[in-house]
């Protein structure tokens, strides 16, 4: 092993990290994320894991909460990096690292070291590591027993979540993969609410589930750091059996990628469903508008929810109609859960790209520039095309209601849920112009699931979404059926302020574009 | 260079374009006559690209006025969009494309109608040997990927072609297939504008030549056609019989020696 040059690489992405602080904006961005891992590492370590130690005691089942709260870290540290891409960015890739000197095994080790050094997998480590310490403070188990389980279970966790995401990105290259993908994803939310009436009719099937759980890496480090005697030792070996098989496992995904699907025919197929779509735009903007179409529906990220959001919308309403039925009303009553879910129907299927258009274009949002067309019809026409494809949910999500809707069908009732997802259509594709152009962020078209939106576009997506889950249980109190009644005209009143807001914006936004058309070339090209 | 008589394809005057207080083009001044084939060299970093951006609306200038066809030309300049070809030097291909639905997608923006657009996608794919449709552009090879930026700047048979290092990786069959079309272009009165390191394939294909220097200084400017005929190129009273050692003279490139090597 040439651990020397392997040193040097790991410091070579650090010094990449630091290169971006050269700029104003990256030094503030180092300084805040600088100040915010230390509070959070001072919060987890103190109050997280510590705290959730001395719990484990306290309670008299030092393993078996050990074991469950590890595992919850666990499956949080799989669910982040696999679902939003935290941890999992690949600094420099093998291709690129076999420029230099390195042999294969010596590549893997350098890659791995420097994606597990990572800031967001050292949150993991400390959120562990306070847990063995709490253990050890409070008398349950050893020191290096506890740090030995913890560091097996870091490694451990690292590697099943590139395991997994591995996995997961040969599932989504798949024709429907990615709609696949979401409905499993779908599926393991329900499953839990699924299971409970079964558990409690087969306490045998409940204590089969546990046995399994204690050969899991978690249960295991939770005993290992609970146990000074041959089980804790047992423990030990239990989590490096798994490493050993998950390493294993990733080697050998590693060595076999998976094959592209390249079709070699010389005969020109000639498309034309998606280019008729387009000519309803007219034809000066439609075959920009198909060419967005064809663009991002060849796009695995987009074929996952796109196709789910209408899916997604109803399992919201039955997952808060369980708890509503189970008397934890978590959205205030049937009217405030529909008209939150009607809103997220106006852009949970296009937000994630509205708010940031180009960031996927990369060289080829120069030919938008090249073309006889303003600069900024290209920009136009993906917002055009972003709220055609939200609008055209909402007419399906408005005829599912009346079939199987919690509250019975009146025309003013839907007039209001409709109304509820059209203004959100546009007060959010309103706000995503602006993203677009103000905090655009280049992107990778080819990744499937994960997060590489900016702040701005977070902030919008994300907090668009909460905002739009809890603000209707804060405006909306008091008896639905005379709320609906008396207010109706509301919503579709405040859908056509969000629409004049949304026109104004976009041609604000056509200005910003032309003034800004340089910047984000440079943005998108990767040289900014 | 002033022209006599006849309107130039393509008029600079005192263009410079400043990326904040870095100077990437200073004073530039040229012509192009119509029916050319037109070098505009310089090395690395001299301001090429940023020239050829400013030419057809990707950048605006900071200072200076730019005529193309006999108008004023800035990137809101719709009507003479639609008669320049660019193949910019970082191609703009939507990679997940397969190369006719970019070749469509480009030849409907500008204006041509279902039937011709048909016809000549297949030609162009048929003649450029990029018949491997099951191919996305992503899947190219860099000279494929070329040849597709190559035949969306001619799809729609504009008047001037800007070509922005169109030669590099292609390979020796392309490039004499790509030559000879701009050849049959010129001489149907339309003009090319091309940026290139190669220095033989400007002496062979082009007619006049502008060569700038750090930051995107005109230093020369000439007719090379007069190598083929065993003439030369001049230089304050020096006389060059290439245009490799005039292009070194001019932009002070000198050999340096590493003993180690």
């Amino acid at each position: 092993m040439n651990f020397e040059l392997i040193g040097t690489m790991i410091r070579l992405r650090y010094k990449l990290l630091w290169a971006n602080t050269r700029t104003r904006n990256g030094k503030i961005a180092l300084f805040f994320a600088g100040y915010l891992l230390l509070v959070m590492v001072i919060a987890l370590l103190g109050a997280g894991g510590t705290g959730a130690g001395m719990v484990a005691i306290k309670s008299g089942k030092g393993a078996v909460l050990a074991g469950a709260i590890l595992t919850g870290i666990f499956a949080q540290g799989l669910l982040a990096s696999v679902i939003l891409g935290f941890g999992m960015a690949n600094i420099f890739s093998e291709f690129e690292l076999r420029r230099y000197p390195l042999r294969a095994a010596e590549r893997r080790v350098t890659r791995h070291f420097i994606g597990i050094a990572d800031p967001f997998w050292i949150l993991f480590l400390v959120l562990d590591l306070g847990i063995a310490f709490g253990l050890y403070l409070f008398g349950a188990g050893s020191f290096w027993f506890g740090l030995a389980a913890v560091l097996l279970l870091f490694v451990c966790n690292y590697i099943a979540a590139r395991v997994l995401g591995m996995l997961v990105q040969r599932l989504t290259s798949q024709k429907f993969g990615a709609m696949m993908m979401l409905a499993l994803i779908i599926c393991v939310g329900m499953l839990p609410a699924l299971l409970q009436p079964v558990f409690k009719k087969n306490p045998a099937i409940l204590a089969g589930v546990k046995r399994v759980w204690q050969t899991t890496p978690p249960a295991a480090a939770g005993v290992a750091m609970t146990h000074l005697d041959v089980s804790g030792v047992q423990a030990l070996g239990v989590i490096a059996l798994w490493l050993a098989v998950l390493a294993a496992l990733l080697a050998l995904l590693e060595r076999r990628p998976p094959k592209a699907a390249v079709v070699h025919d010389t005969k020109v197929v000639w498309e034309g469903r998606i280019d008729r779509l387009g000519a309803i735009f007219g034809p000066t903007v439609g075959p920009l508008v198909a060419n967005w179409l064809r663009y991002y529906w060849r796009n695995n990220r987009f074929r996952t929810i796109y196709p789910l959001a209408l899916p997604l919308a109803a399992f919201l309403l039955f997952f808060f109609s369980r708890q509503d039925a189970a008397g934890h009303s978590a959205m205030g009553g049937p009217l405030p859960m529909a008209l939150a879910v009607f809103g997220l129907i106006g852009f949970i299927g296009t937000g994630q790209f509205a708010v940031n258009q180009f960031g996927y274009v990369g060289g080829g949002f120069r030919r938008f520039l090249l073309l006889p067309t303003d600069p900024a019809a290209a920009f136009r026409a993906g917002s055009y095309l972003f709220v055609s494809l939200s609008a055209a949910l909402i007419l399906p999500a408005a005829v599912l209601w009346t079939i199987f809707g919690t509250i019975p069908p009146a025309a003013p009732l839907l007039a209001m849920l409709v109304g509820c997802s059209v203004m959100s259509l546009f007060l959010f594709h309103g706000v995503a112009l602006w993203t677009s152009i103000l905090g655009a962020r280049r992107g990778n078209y080819k990744q499937a699931l994960g997060n590489d939106l900016s702040l701005a576009g977070n902030v919008v997506v994300l907090g668009g979404t909460l905002g739009w889950l809890f603000l209707p249980q804060l405006v909306v109190r008091g008896d639905s059926p005379a709320l609906v009644r008396n207010f109706w005209w509301v919503t579709p009143l405040l859908a056509l302020a969000a629409l004049i807001f949304y026109m104004v914006s976009l041609r604000l936004t056509t200005s910003l574009f032309r003034a800004r058309r340089e910047e984000l070339m440079t943005l998108m090209e990767g040289k900014g | 260079m002033q022209m006599d008589g006849q309107t130039a394809a393509i008029r600079i005057t005192g263009l410079s374009k400043l990326y904040g207080s870095v100077t990437a083009v200073e004073n530039l001044s040229l012509e192009v006559p119509p029916g050319r084939i037109f070098g505009f060299l310089g090395p690395n970093g001299s301001g090429k690209s940023t020239t050829i951006g400013c030419l057809t609306g990707l950048l605006d200038p900071t200072a200076g006025q730019i005529e193309v066809l006999g108008q004023r030309f800035d990137a809101e300049n719709v009507a003479i969009k639609r008669r320049i070809g660019v193949m910019p030097e970082t191609l703009g291909l939507f990679d997940p494309l397969y190369a006719h639905e970019f070749l469509a997608f480009v030849a409907r923006i500008f204006g041509l109608d279902e039937a011709t657009t048909r016809k000549r996608v297949t030609e162009l794919l048929d003649a450029l040997e990029l018949t491997d449709s099951g191919k996305t552009l992503a899947e190219y090879s860099t000279g494929m990927r070329k040849r597709v930026a190559f035949a969306a700047a001619v799809i729609h048979s504009p008047e001037i072609l800007f070509l922005d290092e169109p030669f590099e990786s292609i390979d020796p069959a392309g490039v004499a297939l790509m030559k000879q079309w701009l050849r049959r272009f010129t001489d149907q009165g339309r003009t090319v504008f091309m940026t290139t390191h190669v220095l033989e394939t400007v002496e062979r294909v082009c007619h006049d030549v502008a060569i700038i220097t750090k930051p995107g200084k005109l230093v020369w400017q000439g007719d090379v056609s007069v190598l083929a005929n065993d003439g030369k190129l001049h230089f304050n009273g020096q006389e060059f019989d290439a245009l490799e050692p005039l292009f070194l003279h001019l932009t002070g490139e000198k050999y340096k020696d590493l003993d180690w090597l």
